[in-house]
């Protein structure tokens, strides 16, 4: 035990300047706030290098052995198909597991020291958000480059690109909205991690990931739709293998590709605006008291 | 709005009441002044921590007002959190990070600079005994560590007011009092107001200059400790008697031993002295009454909260 002997009668610092009044920049604090997310969910190369692991058995394995299975339909190449549906996993899965640290912060963290801070609450979920989508972007980026390594085919022209990153930023802004939410719904991490499987698999396998939802039957196909995942994986496709945008006309049924997309980019988008709100909204109720 | 009177912390009539009626402060008015060490003394659920938790804007008040440093706590929330700083109860500190990276996190979000903030660590660091401390993870710290991490943590940004909420529960009794020769030895720091909230009674004594008396939510007494015990005489006599209280008590009174100040709880009668113990003890023998125990010994806060809520404070 240190004995501690200093003397502490005079103000070591009394003269020097005084605190804002109104604290830090919402900038300043947001940067902050998403610097103590990285230094605790990725401050080890192990905390960084796992993740990647998904990913990598995805491209690298399952996708093709799959390929090798399935035969590809018309001019799409299923190895491909299979790694860009492999993204709506890796993103809810980042996500999900990113809401765990939102209730340790509470259980046994820093979560009221941070309500105690001069800073609009609300940056709290902003920061960890940020964090989520930088590690969702992360595994996508190692997932793609595996998959090209491994011969997968993506088009790569300007506007495909965008139509693919705005689909993964949004679709990661919907789903970790979603984890924050119920991270700060749900009493314990036990029955969180037990909810997992129902939040980040099993829209999965409706959405389209592995096949069309046309193939689906009609009334599983017709909540396939209504999926956020769906709508996301369609943009996905669309920005990089499918140009016809089959998965895009299999929600819409129109002739136009790009209204298509930017109606499925517009109901993603909604969807992650309500929740990204609601997230913040549940957040600060659940904060005061 | 800044500052404006004398008083650092202002609560005026601040309640709080549930969803489903439990109150759990009512109308509670006290004043801090630069400078003071203000206790709020009450058993668990006396409303200690529901009074901090409207002042640090985390619990919303159903009526009354609070200002902190001119701030008002529900108006301006941000600007009353940016002039000060909490110590909570239980910990609440990152545990995966490192003290100084713990000290650092609190720095930035209370907007001290960076270079300013480095130098308040290292003089805190000393202060507080944690020098080697700061570059180790917090989840190999004792809980005296941690503690003293806190404590050093809510300082850094030389907050106007400081809230230490059960400062020392859990801890061993030789850490307890290392801490609060701490404490102690903040008071005087920049004028900083400190509002203590604790159920032990030497903690209260020892380091608060006024102490409110919690009781169901309302303060039933507000004055510096020695004034408190001042009320109860310099010396009580203790009496179990074994057959009425009540007439046992009666009797002291028309023996003039007993004055207002005297109280029973269930057999035991605790009688202030305004007289010398020994005289009184000897008159008392004369009177007749069945005791089964008499002692004398020097009034505690306890005694005060005993008189004046009839339940004991001390566990």
């Amino acid at each position: 035990m240190t004995t501690v002997t200093a003397g502490l009668e005079a103000a070591p610092y009394a003269d020097v300047d005084q605190t804002h009044p109104t604290g830090p920049s919402v900038r300043g604090a947001w940067l902050t706030l998403v610097k103590r997310r990285l230094a605790l969910s990725a401050h080890t190369p192990r905390e960084i290098l796992a993740p990647m692991a998904t990913p990598l058995l995805f491209a690298l394995v399952l996708a093709p052995a799959l390929a090798k299975m399935i035969p590809s339909g018309g001019d799409l190449d299923y190895r491909t198909f299979v790694i860009i549906g492999t993204v709506g996993l890796l993103i809810p899965l980042a996500c999900t597991f990113a809401g765990i640290g939102v209730i340790v912060d509470r259980k046994s963290g820093a979560r009221r020291e941070l309500l105690a801070a001069p800073i609009p609450r609300g940056l709290v979920v902003a920061g960890n958000l940020a964090v989520a989508a930088g590690l969702s972007v992360l595994q996508v980026a190692v997932l793609m480059l595996a998959g090209w390594a491994r011969g997968s085919h993506f088009h790569t022209g300007g506007t495909g690109i965008v139509w693919f990153a705005g689909a993964v930023i949004t679709f990661t802004v919907f789903m970790y909205s979603l984890a924050e939410i119920l991270a700060n719904r749900i009493p314990s991490q036990e029955e969180y991690v037990g909810l997992t499987p129902v939040v980040a698999i099993l829209p999965w396998f409706l959405a389209g990931s592995l096949f069309r939802i046309a193939d689906l039957p009609v009334g599983l196909a017709g909540f396939a739709r209504a999926l956020p995942l769906t709508h996301a994986l369609a943009l996905l496709r669309y920005g990089l293998l499918d140009r016809r945008a089959l998965g895009l006309h299999d929600i819409w049924g129109m002739t136009n590709t790009t209204t298509e997309a930017a109606l499925s980019m517009l109901v993603l988008g909604v969807w992650a605006a309500v929740f990204a709100l609601l997230s913040v909204r549940i957040f600060n109720r659940s904060a005061m008291a | 709005m800044g500052h404006t009177g004398d008083w650092t912390v202002e609560v005026e009539e601040l309640s709080k009441t549930y969803p489903g009626g439990v109150e759990a402060v009512r109308q509670v008015s006290f004043c801090v002044a630069p400078g003071e060490v203000f206790g709020l003394l009450g058993p668990n659920g006396a409303g200690k921590s529901t009074t901090i938790g409207m002042l640090t804007t985390t619990i919303r008040p159903t009526a009354g007002s609070a200002r902190l440093a001119g701030f008002d706590v529900a108006r301006n929330p941000r600007q009353a959190r940016a002039v000060s700083s909490v110590v909570f109860q239980d910990a609440v500190v990152d545990r995966a990070l490192t003290g100084r990276q713990n000290l650092q996190l609190h720095a930035r979000l209370w907007g001290v600079g960076s270079e300013t903030a480095e130098r308040r660590i290292g003089e805190l660091a000393e202060i507080f005994g944690l020098g080697s401390l700061l570059r180790r993870e917090v989840e190999h710290y004792s809980g005296g560590e941690r503690r003293r991490l806190e404590i050093a943590r809510a300082l850094i940004s030389d907050p106007k007011v400081l809230f230490l909420d059960e400062p020392t529960v859990g801890l061993d009794t030789r850490i307890r009092y290392e801490l609060l020769d701490l404490i102690a030895g903040i008071r005087s720091r920049s004028g900083m107001a400190t509002v203590l909230t604790t159920h032990y009674l030497d903690e209260a004594e020892r380091l608060c200059d006024r102490i409110a008396i919690l009781h169901q939510g309302r303060v039933v007494a507000l004055d510096p400790p020695k004034k408190l015990l001042h009320e109860l005489g310099h010396e009580l006599v203790e009496l179990r008697v074994a057959g009425d209280p009540g007439e046992a008590l009666t009797k002291l009174r028309h023996a003039g031993i007993a004055v207002d100040g005297a109280f029973s709880v269930g057999s035991t009668l605790t009688v202030p002295m305004d007289r010398s113990a020994a005289d009184a003890l000897e008159t008392i023998r004369n009177l007749g009454i069945d005791t089964e125990s008499l002692t004398t010994r020097r009034p505690t806060l306890d005694d005060v909260y005993l008189q004046l809520t009839g339940s004991r404070l001390a566990a």
